[in-house]
């Protein structure tokens, strides 16, 4: 009696692993594609969307009220260092304002329409963010009827983030850039050395225990200084020219033959997004 | 006889509890995720681990499957990584459980068993797909360390309202 229920257990336990791995495949094949997921999952996911709202409203007015009760208390030190900076603000404005027209004047007169600078920006709000380690994922509140397409860059207040990789109908999974994926998009960067020269590479990886982005496959190693600010290139594909990154943190010369590696302080705060800007290139 | 309503009840924990899940971690994402640690929220798990011990909820193990093919589609893109490992940490449960009288005590070292097992499991299958090269003492020192503080913790202050409620309606 004990024979055929233990050969019933073992084929369903066996059908189930292959099943589900053959579903592992079949999703990870799906999320490297080009276009968006599939009918089912896109259904799925935006109905979850909708409901992740709703349970999403009340915590996030919890949190919000408890946040702005201990922002109270620094709110008095952060004003005097701001007054002082916002003098400087001013002047880098109006400098700013009046580049811009210039520009657009220089543009016009060589007719010259797109470039790999502009880009379309669809602002969005964190509803979710993925509770895995190996998925460094969050769920932003826009999707295709926005606009959003997979593969656009996504942008926080103060720099790069990450990548869209999912689009359903009203919500959109983003893959941070500090994700450790090995098959994850890679970003096109460049910088400025001492020499005024440009110096372009990739964005290959992230190192978790100092928290910096590390930047291979350089043009150029000579003259890096600390400091320096790194932004996107535009090079190869969907990412607008011109994103801040962050700054150069150090420059490791590695042993004979291997490449060099610039390690990058990203500017973008991953732990505390709220609000990111889908910035979605023109051309 | 049976009250119906954990019919009901069930379901509309375990689907708030999917998405609190993602809503906690986002909310407290400022200490959640650091460089040095990653706890990962499983309240979804821990609803249906206090079913299992002391809920009679009809049809389960499919509603394990549906918890963990929504999470996977919602907020990982893999799918059949928590689609298998929710039912299947349900058998381990129940394994454990009909060698043990069930206590506080007792049911906290399962759910610390299962806990482990769960995230050790979901880094094993994510490893083998080449979605992460985190190596193993690495993981155990951010990701399974900080996990298992924060779910215990989690069980310690929901244990009574959850039992009580589930020996109420079931």
């Amino acid at each position: 009696m004990q024979k055929p229920f233990f050969n019933k257990k073992l084929v369903v336990t066996m059908v189930s692993l292959i099943i589900a791995f053959l579903l592992i495949a079949f999703s990870i094949f799906v999320r490297n594609d080009r276009s968006t997921p599939s009918f089912i999952q896109n259904i799925g996911n935006s109905a979850a969307g909708i409901v992740d709202k709703v349970v999403n409203a009340p915590v996030e007015g919890i949190s919000r009220v408890t946040g702005s009760v201990s922002n109270l208390t620094d709110t008095y030190q952060e004003n005097a260092q701001l007054k002082k900076k916002l003098d400087s603000m001013n002047a880098l404005q109006v400098e700013n304002e009046t580049l811009k027209q210039e520009n657009k004047q220089l543009k016009q007169q060589l007719s010259l329409n797109k470039s790999l600078t502009s880009y379309n920006d669809i602002s969005a709000y964190v509803i979710s963010r993925s509770p895995s380690t190996w998925q460094n994922q969050i769920v932003i509140s826009k999707g295709s009827n926005a606009g959003i397409t997979k593969g656009s860059a996504v942008v926080s207040d103060k720099g790069l983030i990450g990548r869209v990789m999912e689009v359903n109908k009203n919500n959109s999974k983003v893959e941070l850039v500090t994700t450790q994926d090995d098959a994850a998009d890679r970003f096109a960067v460049q910088l400025i050395d001492n020499n005024g020269q440009t110096v372009n590479g990739l964005i290959t990886g992230y190192d978790t225990d100092t928290n910096l982005l590390v930047m291979g496959q350089i043009t150029s190693k000579e003259n890096i200084k600390k400091g320096a600010q790194v932004i996107t290139s535009g090079l190869g594909g969907t990412t607008p020219k011109g994103l801040f990154v962050g700054t150069v943190e150090k420059v490791v010369n590695q042993q004979a033959g291997l490449p060099t590696k610039i390690y990058i302080k990203p500017a973008a705060d991953m732990t505390n997004l709220n609000v990111v800007t889908v910035a979605k290139r023109q051309d | 006889m049976r009250i119906p309503k954990m019919r009901y009840i069930f379901p509309l924990g375990l689907i708030l509890a999917i998405f609190l899940d993602g809503t906690l971690t986002h909310v407290w994402s400022g200490w959640m995720i650091t460089p040095t640690t990653f706890v990962e929220c499983r309240t979804v798990f821990l609803w249906i681990f206090i079913a299992v011990c002391f809920g009679e909820v009809d049809h389960i193990i499919p509603w394990a499957i549906f918890a963990g093919l929504m999470y996977d589609m919602f907020y990982t893109g893999i799918i059949g990584v928590f689609l298998i490992l929710f039912p299947l940490m349900i058998y381990i449960t129940r394994w454990i459980m009909q060698y043990f009288e069930p206590s506080f005590i007792v049911l906290l070292l399962i759910y610390l068993i299962d806990i482990t097992v769960l995230t050790a499991l979901s880094y094993g299958m994510n490893l083998i797909v080449g979605q992460t090269s985190v190596s193993v003492v690495n993981f155990i020192g951010r990701t399974l360390g900080p996990t298992l503080a924060f779910n215990l913790a989690l069980y310690v202050v929901l244990y009574y309202p959850l039992k009580r409620l589930f020996l109420k309606y079931s």
